[in-house]
């Protein structure tokens, strides 16, 4: 089969960008249960799983909106895999032990292992980015929120009540300080891996 | 931090620089690749910041909607329910046995029957508008006429699905079947969690204005995933 032939599955997530209620019923009704199961059985309670099965699909809106998720395998797989990989991750961090993620290599496709890799990819860049963005002044904040909101500089000037020049240029740089430190840990992280 | 670089950066993808300062930055990314690695992280970083501010209502609406089905499929209700539940069996089951003692079976199903109106309640979700509040101790106290105008007051500031649905209700209780119908028939076309809950009550509007062959159509037309289909398919056996 073709590898980068879209999957039927890709309904649930277009249903999910577009905040289709009926399709979000259903993928609860459908594939959360399996998830619940797993995690009640890996040292989990129901709370927990519910958490993990929201956090998900709010990355999978994300990355959905972004237009950068076509499903190539079907969701019930990818879904699951995602669910349980962020699940051992979080046993991980609170137990300070090594747990060991062994995957069920035979029953997933190349195709799955690689969207997986994918989404996981764009939640560690947002995580980065966020994480980033907590750090900048006030100021900063309140500019590149109103600039990305409103779109017109112009208006975004009229708004803060100073001249469309200073906020062109504050823009800049705010946005240059994001970029500074994202690539210091871009740099950090290969220095690292190499 | 290389100030002047940044701006630099935000004026090429402005499409601001003049034609040798445009070639002379493009020669610059081919040659440099520190450079070019950064002019990548700042387009980047524009990327994250449209994805994250640009669609940040749509983002909430989202998140609402999604903890709301959430909740509902782990089963922890936020309704507040006014009579224990075992009570309502009780009086259920006394309610079908004197209906067995004294009425006909080939008599068609009632309103009343289906007529269970779920509580309301607004204010756990954080929003605490006065008029709001009100229209939801009148509604839970079944007093919808004085609910009704509360409804109307808040919706034209806010309008939420939940705060339509329960209008619309209101409506129904009253008997303004056009103006009720109106509402569920905006929620049906929607895609709120009340969107298949709104058919169902199209279909208790027509089977209280004792429009049966309607109220079938509309009950035939409503999927099995519903979470209400037990009641679904109880009527429609009823109305066969």
């Amino acid at each position: 089969m073709d590898k980068n032939k879209i999957h039927p599955d890709q309904k649930y997530i277009d249903g999910l960008a577009e905040n289709n209620s009926v399709i979000i019923q259903s993928i609860y009704k459908k594939f959360v249960p399996k998830v619940v199961m797993f995690i009640m059985n890996n040292s989990g309670d129901r709370d927990q799983a519910q958490d993990i099965v929201q956090e998900i699909l709010i990355l999978l809106f994300n990355q959905a909106k972004a237009n950068s998720l076509k499903l190539t395998c079907p969701f019930d797989a990818y879904f699951f895999l995602l669910c349980k990989r962020k699940w051992l991750n979080e046993l991980k961090k609170s137990s300070n032990k090594e747990v060991t993620i062994i995957e069920d290599v035979l029953s997933i496709n190349e195709s799955a292992h690689e969207l997986i890799g994918h989404t996981e990819e764009f939640d560690e860049k947002q995580q980065l980015f966020d994480t980033m963005f907590q750090k900048l002044g006030d100021k900063c904040k309140e500019l590149l929120k109103l600039s990305f909101e409103i779109k017109s500089m112009e208006e975004v000037a009229e708004k803060l009540n100073v001249t469309y020049g200073y906020v062109r240029k504050k823009k800049s740089l705010c946005v240059g300080q994001l970029t500074q430190w994202i690539q210091e840990a871009k740099n950090f992280k290969s220095l690292k891996n190499n | 931090m290389n100030e002047e670089r940044y701006i630099l950066f935000d004026q090429y993808l402005q499409g601001e620089l003049t034609i040798d300062a445009k070639n002379e930055f493009e020669k610059q990314l081919l040659e440099d690749p520190e450079f070019a690695s950064e002019f990548e992280t700042f387009k980047e970083v524009q990327f994250q910041l449209a994805n994250k501010f640009g669609i940040e209502a749509e983002r909430e609406a989202f998140k609402q909607n999604l903890t709301h089905i959430s909740e509902h499929h782990f089963d922890k209700n936020t309704k507040v329910i006014g009579l224990k539940p075992w009570y309502l069996a009780v009086a259920a089951s006394v309610a079908v046995l004197f209906g067995l003692f004294f009425f006909n079976y080939n008599q068609n199903p009632v309103f009343a029957d289906y007529n269970n109106p779920e509580q309301a309640s607004f204010t756990v979700r954080g929003t605490v508008n006065e008029s709001l509040k009100q229209a939801e101790e009148m509604y839970n106290a079944k007093r919808y006429n004085k609910a009704i105008p509360l409804f109307e007051t808040v919706l034209q500031k806010q309008k939420t699905a939940e705060i339509q649905f329960f209008y619309g209700v209101s409506l129904l209780e009253e008997s303004h079947y056009l103006k009720a119908e109106a509402v569920f028939n905006e929620l049906k076309n929607g895609v709120s969690v009340y969107k298949e809950k709104a058919v169902w009550y199209l279909a208790l509007s027509k089977l209280k204005q004792k429009d049966y062959e309607a109220c079938k159509q509309i009950l035939e037309s409503i999927s099995e995933d519903y979470e209400g289909y037990d009641q679904v398919q109880e009527l429609l056996h009823q109305l066969d």
